[in-house]
């Protein structure tokens, strides 16, 4: 049944979801945890989703492998500070604990709330993040996933991204009574390498639906690459400044002396003070 | 025959005594976090992993120490020399305050043995590497700029005159335009979040508003520091200088109602202002401490010269920006996905971080009392009545 795919053939790697044909069996979860040589409850994909939903007889079924999304642009990658993960040009987003600091900023990044954190390792036990990677290794050894290879009603699907969007388009056509007409994943926080369709509304498979269709890193690095020009600017204006009140108050001095009189309290340039001249008016 | 036992002064006071404790617990619960994990001490989880740990040590002890920069702003750059008794203070606290953040963020991280990471890894699109960048440039600047306090108290004359005539502006210049850059992105952390940020908070314009809130606080606290510690220490305070500082205030919070109001109206949020139950009224409540109050009050001369005046009023900022702090970081902030789970601070997480505060403020009271930190005072009294704020009481 399972269609063998040469996967050298493989140009940007993505997996395809049918949510129709998930029947909560988790091995994928298990198969997860024995790829990665992790104990059962640290599995890096987790089933996601509402179960069971509605009311006998018109009972559904909701449920979802929940995997990192390997975004195009992903929003991890651009909020880490020391860059530990890195986007292959072939797909997977990929996470090096060696350069982690365990910041946990890639969390809050993350729109899909993926990465995980090893809450109960000490500074000895090295605690990481935990997320899927695609099974890169496996992949580049020549296997499908782990958990798209175990499943055992084909809902997840291994190929080529290009190739599964087609395979999703076909089977929502094929089926329009059975699929919501929509491939989650396509565009969301500008595309991503998991992809979904579904019998019922992606927010029951426990997705966010509120993602935008731009990269959310998008914004944050375009103001970010502001932050050296405005610096040198900043830095100008602010010297500037010095010597120009520096002069203007040597300049007032000298008018004073002068004059002989009492010279005028605040200077120009800090326009709040001016208006406390009584107040702050210096005795001679 | 008796035997005359010296008790130090320290171990007298209740107050202090306290904050030794906390100080003591602090240093044994990070212990403990460092052997066993995050987990077993505090309640952070993986729908929040950020809590009140980055709440209040980073954003709150990075906006509190904005008077560092504001105040040698205000006497180096504006060359308002009148204001320097001010200075020194204040740029105490920062460097106090920046460490504590330091040491706090060793704890928070997850991986606290590779922190040194940041300057060899850098990853020049993200805002937290700007920010850890920054931080460490202007601890070490906050030190430079204290330090000619403690050679005055070694009296070696020739290296404070060499620091003040070659050294001082330029660190106070790089000073304001490293603060500037991280109090404004400790708010642009969140822009790339905008799915998981309440709309009331989350807004491409947060760097702006984070810096204005940063200098309006920074004047807050000068004015807060001097009435503490002149509460404790039983010194005068300057009141014809805090009251020029208090002066300034209204206008950085008419700007901020402006800009806040400004930006939720141009991106078509006004709706939010009241539909958003408990977040409607916490916006409310930081328009009101941060806006209107200081607003309100530090207008009328007659509050600015009163020493109580002052303080309400710039307590009224602090809190606000407090509370601003803890909106965008916590509050207003979650996961969604595992929103079932919520997220309340453990007693640990928050005895390390008062007992850090409580850390910092012994090592405060303890340069206040043996080096010139308020020397300028004889100097400048001519021009500034000192006012005594509390009679002087025996024991502290």
């Amino acid at each position: 049944m399972k269609s063998k795919i040469d996967l050298s053939s493989i140009n940007y790697r993505a997996i395809l979801f049918d949510a129709t044909r998930c029947i909560d069996c988790r091995a994928c979860m298990v198969a997860c945890s024995v790829q990665n040589n992790v104990p059962n409850d640290v599995t890096r994909i987790w089933v996601a989703g509402d179960a069971v939903m509605g009311e006998f007889p018109d009972l559904e079924r909701a449920t979802m492998p929940y995997h990192c999304m390997h975004c195009h642009d992903p929003a991890c990658a651009s909020a880490c500070p020391v860059g530990a993960y890195t986007k292959r040009p072939d797909g997977p987003v990929l996470y090096d604990p060696n350069v982690c600091i365990g910041c946990r900023y890639c969390m809050n990044a993350c729109p899909f709330d993926v990465p995980h954190f090893e809450w109960n390792r000490g500074v000895d036990e090295h605690a990481e993040i935990i997320k899927c990677d695609l099974c890169t290794p496996r992949v580049d050894g020549g296997q499908e996933p782990a958990c798209v290879a175990t499943c055992p009603t084909d809902a997840l699907l291994f190929g080529d991204r290009y190739e599964l969007i087609q395979i999703a388009r076909q089977r929502i056509k094929d089926h329009p009574d059975r699929y919501i007409d929509d491939i989650y994943g396509e565009t969301e926080n500008g595309g991503t390498s998991y992809l979904i369709i579904s019998h019922v509304p992606f927010g029951h498979l426990g997705l966010p639906t509120d993602i935008p269709n731009e990269g959310v890193g998008k914004l944050s690095e375009s103001i970010m690459g502001a932050t050296l020009p405005f610096a040198a600017a900043w830095g100008t204006v602010l010297t500037g400044i010095a010597i120009g009140s520096r002069q203007l108050h040597k300049r007032k001095q000298n008018h004073a002396d002068e004059a002989d009189k009492v010279s005028e309290a605040a200077p120009a340039n800090e326009s709040a003070s001016v208006s406390e001249t009584a107040d702050t008016e210096e005795q001679p | 025959m008796k035997i005359k036992i010296r008790i130090p002064d320290w171990m007298l006071s209740p107050w202090v005594m306290g904050m030794v404790i906390l100080s003591a617990m602090a240093i044994l619960i990070s212990f403990i976090r460092m052997v066993v994990g995050i987990g077993p001490v505090s309640n952070l989880n993986d729908a929040y992993p950020w809590g009140f740990w980055i709440s209040f040590d980073i954003y709150t002890g990075v906006a509190l120490g904005a008077g560092a920069f504001t105040m040698a702003a205000v006497v180096y750059i504006f060359d308002l020399k009148k204001f320097t008794p001010l200075v020194r203070p204040s740029v105490l606290t920062g460097f106090l305050g920046y460490a504590m953040v330091a040491v706090a963020l060793l704890v928070d991280l997850g991986r606290p043995e590779n922190i040194w990471h940041m300057i060899i890894y850098q990853n020049h699109t993200s805002f937290l590497f700007e920010i850890g960048i920054c931080v460490m440039t202007y601890l070490t600047v906050l030190l430079l700029e204290f330090i000619p306090v403690i050679f005055e108290g070694f009296r070696w004359n020739g290296v404070v005159h060499f620091f003040h005539k070659w050294l001082t502006l330029p660190l106070v210049i790089l000073g304001v335009v490293l603060s500037t850059l991280h109090q404004s992105s400790l708010g642009s952390l969140t822009i790339i979040m905008p799915a998981k940020l309440h709309p009331l908070w989350w807004t491409p314009f947060i760097p702006i508003l984070f810096f204005v809130s940063a200098v309006i606080v920074g004047f807050g606290m000068v004015i807060v520091e001097s009435q503490i510690s002149a509460r404790a220490l039983h010194r005068g305070i300057e009141i014809n200088l805090l009251k020029v500082v208090a002066s300034w205030i209204p206008y950085g919070s008419a700007l901020y109602l402006i800009l806040r109001f400004g930006q939720l109206a141009v991106e078509g949020k006004l709706g939010y202002l009241f539909t958003s139950g408990v977040y409607s009224l916490l916006f409310w409540i930081e328009i009101l401490l941060i806006g209107i109050i200081p607003l309100v009050l530090f207008s009328q001369k007659k509050v600015r010269k009163s020493p109580n005046g002052l303080l309400y009023g710039a307590l009224s900022v602090v809190l606000g920006v407090v509370l601003n702090r803890f909106d965008v970081s916590w509050i207003a902030l979650g996961g969604r996905i595992f929103d079932t789970t919520g997220y309340v601070p453990s007693i640990s997480e928050v005895l390390v971080s008062f007992g850090f505060v409580a850390a910092s403020v012994l090592v405060f009271r303890y340069i206040a009392l043996h080096f010139p930190l308020f020397v300028d005072e004889e100097e400048y009294q001519e021009e500034n009545t000192i006012e005594q704020a509390h009679p002087v009481k025996a024991g502290d």
